[in-house]
């Protein structure tokens, strides 16, 4: 289980994330949705110990992620956005370090991966250097610990029609299996044939949260869409604003 | 070893480092090559330079004229002096001595049997280039034979007149050169160790660069932080895969000085000291805590840099830095002290130095100078595990 709790985090003077709190639930799958710049990624960032709130608790399981980074890395399974390979490992040597790095037994492992590579089909590639690893490949390869907690940063973002389709598939399995999904998008469509709970997420703040039915309830519009699109312009007229009273400040100057 | 206390993924991040950058090939090569770049230059200039320096024996000597006719006496006290002399009829003397044809030709004017027939002064011409830096041995050697020919006659004439030959004469100069016997060779010996170093901290520095700055730039960097393992764990899987690198360039570097040197003894133009293996053994010893040292320096840099360019910008001045004491050393021979023990890179320039010389390196100066490197070592990395420790060290800025 994921909960967050007032988070708060700046960057200088821009706030990121003020006051985000929100649960995410063991057997369900819980979507993270807002525009760019809303404050998802530092969110999940927050939740998978790569930064440190400025105020509040974000929770795995009921462990601090600022305060035990380990026993939070030991249960997650994470895709962030940028996910980088190393060109000169193959996709078996990969799996091989991230598992061995989670103290995976050695024998365990190689079985582990074995069953890996033969569910992804990966028999003929899987001892070839890593150059074009799919995301969905790269995916399974993040989960190799079974990890119980899920993250996952536009998991779909850049992929194909059959990509995408792979990975919503295995959210889906790994929900079934009574595991926690998170995971971002600003796709309406996907977050709404995905997600059993929906937090929207605009300029850092939690804006409305609830199933996709009580989402349409509350805010009196039956497609999501709307309440994206409106959370999305209001967004642009407040960096309009921003920009105008820097350049104004400016020329007072 | 590294299980029992509970470090054994360090163990993992430097073995996959090192796997990795093994396989960049291109990069591993260059970086195996570059150690033998030091070794080949002094080899080359102990085997140009050198010769070129040391003086040729006199019987090998041979004294270029022109109107050697006019001086009988002259080319006949040189051959007694053991050298030749040689008549050439060159029409452009000027251009076969800038050619390197000669070092130097003396002219004499066809006036010069009347003159010396009559005792008076006449003045000859050497022709040099004193640009030509191989020719210096042969013109002092030519010039010296002209003034001692000067000498004994001008006594020759005195004493005829009922004059001490002493009264033309009231100093004679001998200098005293007190130098060891391998004075122009030493100079050489005393780069070796600068050289070392400036291998120390190119060694693996490409490593240390790509495992950070590189990971960072690559965007797994992120992924692989979240890994459940503390982040000085990780920095030091990485450092030691980059002091490994390390000490390979520099062991590469030492063999190359033992081959090298052992081959210019064999050519005959070797130095008056030849290290031994033994020797070479313990200047790599001496050389591991500056590796330590260098490899902490470079994750720092690495680290803390906005980007890989930035990074290597930084890298790639920092190898001059310690090698600016030891090159001062080169031509300024320093008296070691203590003091200068304490401080990394100077000390151990000293100390390969003296065994390379041969003068062998005191126990209580190498502990000090490798205790006081380690030393330094452990607080810079303690700073590179905190910088490790930063939110910004993932990304990009």
């Amino acid at each position: 289980m994921i909960e967050v709790r007032k988070l708060r985090k700046t960057f200088k003077d821009v706030v990121a994330v003020e006051d985000v709190s929100f649960i995410a639930r063991d057997g369900e799958v819980t979507g993270l949705i807002g525009p760019n710049g809303a404050g998802k990624t530092t969110t999940l960032r927050i939740l998978y110990t790569i930064m440190r709130p400025d105020s509040g608790v974000a929770l795995i399981d009921g462990h601090d992620a600022a305060r035990e980074p380990q026993e939070v890395q030991r249960r997650i399974g994470v895709l962030p956005d940028n996910r980088g390979l190393y060109p000169r490992l193959t996709a078996r040597e990969h799996v091989r370090y991230y598992g061995r790095l989670h103290g995976i037994a050695p024998a365990e492992l190689e079985a582990r991966i074995d069953a890996l590579v033969t569910t992804l089909g990966m028999e003929d590639v899987a001892d070839r250097r890593a150059k074009g690893f799919s995301k969905g490949q790269t995916l399974k390869v993040a989960l190799v610990h079974q990890p119980h907690n899920v993250l996952l940063d536009e998991p779909t973002n850049g992929l194909d029609v059959d990509s995408s389709r792979a990975v919503r598939d295995m959210v889906r399995r790994i929900r079934d299996e009574g595991r926690c999904v998170l995971f971002s998008s600003h796709i309406m469509s996907e977050v709404k044939a995905l997600c059993d709970r929906i937090v929207v997420m605009g300029h850092g703040r939690v804006v409305a949260e609830g199933t996709p039915d009580e989402l349409a309830e509350m805010t009196g519009q039956a497609d999501l869409e709307e309440i994206f699109v409106t959370i999305a312009r209001e967004e642009a007229e407040l960096k309009k604003k921003a920009t105008f009273e820097a350049l104004k400040e400016q020329l007072d100057a | 070893m590294l299980e029992r206390f509970g470090l054994e993924k360090i163990g993992i991040v430097a073995a996959k480092e090192l796997r990795d950058n093994l396989r960049d090939r291109r990069s591993t090569i260059l970086s195996m090559i570059y150690p033998l770049i030091g070794p080949v230059v002094l080899g080359m200039l102990v085997l140009f330079v050198g010769a070129t320096l040391s003086a040729p024996k006199v019987s090998e000597h041979v004294v270029v004229v022109q109107g050697s006719a006019q001086a009988p006496e002259f080319v006949a006290f040189v051959r007694e002096q053991g050298a030749d002399v040689v008549e050439t009829d060159l029409e452009d003397i000027a251009r076969a001595v800038r050619q390197g044809m000669h070092p130097a030709v003396l002219v004499f004017p066809d006036d010069y049997a009347e003159a010396y027939a009559q005792e008076r002064n006449v003045e000859i011409q050497l022709i040099i280039d004193s640009s030509r830096l191989s020719s210096i041995m042969a013109i002092g050697r030519t010039v010296e034979l002209v003034n001692r020919f000067n000498r004994q006659i001008a006594q020759s004439r005195l004493a005829v007149h009922g004059l001490d030959p002493d009264v033309a004469s009231p100093m004679s100069l001998k200098s005293v050169n007190v130098a060891a016997s391998l004075s122009i060779s030493g100079i050489f010996l005393n780069m070796m160790g600068p050289f070392l170093i400036f291998n120390v901290f190119i060694g693996g520095v490409y490593l240390a660069i790509d495992t950070t700055a590189g990971e960072r730039e690559r965007g797994s960097l992120e992924p692989l932080l979240i890994n459940p393992l503390p982040r000085w764990q990780l920095m030091l899987g990485k450092y030691l895969a980059s002091l490994a690198f390390t000490a390979l360039a520099v062991l590469a570097a030492v063999v190359a000085y033992k081959v090298i040197f052992s081959g210019l003894g064999l050519l005959g133009v070797g130095l008056k000291v030849n290290p031994s293996v033994g020797d070479f053994a313990l200047i790599f010893l001496v050389t591991v805590p500056i590796q330590m040292l260098a490899v902490a320096v470079q994750m720092i840099v690495a680290t803390v840099t906005k980007s890989f360019k930035e990074t290597q910008t930084y890298l790639g001045l920092l190898p001059l830095l310690p090698s600016v004491p030891g090159m001062i050393m080169v031509f300024v021979p320093l008296q070691p002290t203590t003091l200068s023990m304490l401080v990394p890179t100077y000390g151990q320039t000293i100390l390969i130095g003296q065994i390379v010389r041969g003068e062998g390196a005191p126990l209580f100066d190498l502990l000090l100078s490798g205790g006081s490197t380690i030393a330094i070592t452990i607080v810079l990395l303690f700073l590179a595990a905190r910088f490790y420790n930063r939110e910004q060290v993932a990304f990009a800025h």
